[in-house]
């Protein structure tokens, strides 16, 4: 993977920081030999914000806020994954309800990401029109979203022991309306993804993983299932609500990037599914449980299955009221890595959309440390300072 | 495989270890930094699960730091645990030899917790910026931080 400069007669082309494909930063070089690439190298960090060294200095409930900001597309997740660690650290068990409603906003937001990954696979493609399209019908969701928790991101649907937000009778109607939508847009998206022959010129055969490599590369989520790969964290070790609503997992064989658009948009359909299922056998009871302040030392690993895949987290508590280390592995570094070695020989041009192929998500993946050098002073807020602006803020 | 099964082989594997099972799901085995490389070939070819993660723990009042390599098989989540010096610079063995795409958690943790890892293919810095100070490794506990 490492890039090598020694060698004569090649040409490195930088990509990024700035949107190297996509609207985040990340810097790739990639040494090529006419139009075909011959070595890539992968330099992250353009937007750590020190989150893990963050949680070590903040209660258990003030980390909560913190970690769902980790990433604007799949904030739950990252709640759902602390949430559910920290209450098996503290033995407790969120309600059913709680359960099944923390399950429908996952799913929710799985189907708002993978229409924005439509969308932007899309426009990498070159096909705007199919990118206009899946992110107004992308808009029904959000609406949805915001509906029940008020919020378009960082939905905050998640406390330690429960949920906040209830469903309504409206809200049902709501949904089920949208759904109906939805779904029928997206057998429209499969048909398009699946027949044009322009998109499949940029798609079918390119960036082709095996089986056996998206297992060697350590591949997750809907990307190592287009391989035919059957990993996924809703089945393999249900959380949440999943043990009562199963999911059936999508899988395809090619392994190219046209596999990986059909994965994403069978998911689609199983989250239209999996969120009528729960509207209609929504446990009744309590929308949390009690939960401890302080929490006796141990250690715990927290699974879930992000709409990119395994989101990993590491809690260890040390007794009081702060956690001793939080490690937060998203699946973006996990997939990140394989376009650094499916890109090589492939054309350059290509390089975007096997880029986007993954579904990469940059500031998931950059979390951590404060950094600062330079001259900062008149613009660079204190933790204390911007506290005691929310506080003003919302006081006034 | 089913989870106890899965944990019953992963302990079959590694039955000269001092292991012990933190939760109903995890099995924690505690190593030699020396055996690493030899454990995680035996895991490798034996197919079980895969590497999920490797996290940093600075053990400040031990004086160590501790390397936790996670690997799941399903639900089964298997920790391999070594300790080392904190100072000078911990050394251990690269894995990326048997697992290449360990590659990008070594060179997290590398940075992050002062770890040098002998024999990997990359060991250049993956998030922290080209001008941080060297010997600063900022998830150590006594990391000092310009924060306030």
């Amino acid at each position: 993977m490492k890039l090598d400069t020694t060698v004569p007669q090649r040409f490195v082309v930088p990509i990024g920081p700035q949107h190297p494909a996509l609207k985040e930063p990340g810097h790739f070089e990639f040494t090529v030999d006419g139009e075909q690439v011959t070595g890539a190298s992968v330099r992250l960090g353009y937007a750590h914000r020190g989150i893990e060294k963050a949680t070590e200095g903040r209660n258990w409930v003030q980390n909560l806020y913190l970690l769902e900001r980790i990433c604007g597309i799949c904030s739950h997740v990252h709640a759902t994954a602390y949430c559910l660690g920290v209450e098996r650290l503290a033995g407790v068990t969120a309600p059913p309800r709680a359960q099944a409603i923390r399950l429908l906003v996952a799913e929710l937001e799985r189907i708002h990401s993978h229409l924005l990954w439509l969308g932007v696979a899309a426009h990498e493609a070159g096909f705007d029109t199919l990118f206009m399209y899946s992110w107004r019908d992308r808009e029904t969701v959000m609406d949805i979203l915001e509906a029940l928790t008020g919020n378009r991101v960082n939905y905050s649907a998640n406390l330690l022991g429960g949920v906040k937000f209830d469903l309504t009778p409206e809200l049902t109607d709501k949904i089920y309306k949208g759904l109906e939508l939805l779904e029928e847009r997206t057998h429209q998206y499969v048909d398009v993804v699946t027949s044009d022959a322009t998109l499949l010129q940029r798609t079918r055969g390119v960036g082709a993983t095996t089986r056996e490599q998206a297992e060697e590369l350590g591949l997750v989520g809907p990307t190592a299932r287009a391989s035919g790969v059957e990993r996924d964290i809703r089945t393999e070790a249900p959380y949440a609500a999943y043990p009562d609503f199963p999911v059936q997992v999508v899988t395809a064989t090619a392994g190219d990037l046209e596999a990986r658009f059909v994965v994403r948009l069978q998911e689609l359909f199983e989250a239209y599914r999996l969120i009528r299922a729960v509207l209609e056998k929504l446990p009744p009871g309590d929308l949390q449980a009690r939960m401890p302040r302080k929490i006796k030392p141990a250690e715990t690993v927290s699974r879930v299955e992000a709409p990119r895949g395994e989101l990993f987290y590491f809690i260890k508590s040390n007794g009081t009221d702060q956690p001793e280390r939080i490690k937060v592995r998203t699946p973006t570094l996990c997939n990140l890595a394989s376009v650094c070695v499916l890109a090589i020989g492939s054309q350059l041009a290509d390089v975007p959309m096997i880029l986007a192929g993954v579904d990469p998500c940059f500031s998931c993946n950059d979390r951590m440390v404060t950094v600062y050098s330079g001259d900062t002073a008149h613009t660079q807020w204190t933790w204390k300072q911007l506290r005691q602006y929310g506080i003003d803020y919302y006081r006034r | 495989m089913d989870t106890q099964e899965a944990l019953k082989s992963a302990e079959t594997l590694l039955t000269d270890y001092p292991s012990t099972r933190p939760e109903e799901n995890r099995l924690d085995v505690t190593l030699a930094p020396e055996n690493l490389s030899a454990v995680v070939s035996n895991l490798v070819a034996a197919r079980w699960g895969y590497l999920m993660a490797i996290t940093g723990l600075d053990q400040l009042a031990l004086d160590q730091l501790e390397i936790l390599y996670h690997f799941g098989a399903g639900a089964a989540v298997l920790t391999l645990r070594i300790l080392l010096p904190r100072t000078p610079i911990p050394s251990v063995e690269s894995i990326c030899p048997i697992i290449p795409y360990a590659n990008v958690y070594e060179r997290e943790l590398g940075e992050m917790f002062g770890v040098e890892f002998r024999n990997s293919p990359n060991t250049d810095r993956l998030f922290l910026p080209d001008d941080w100070c060297s010997d600063v490794y900022p998830l150590r506990k006594d990391a000092v931080l310009n924060e306030e």
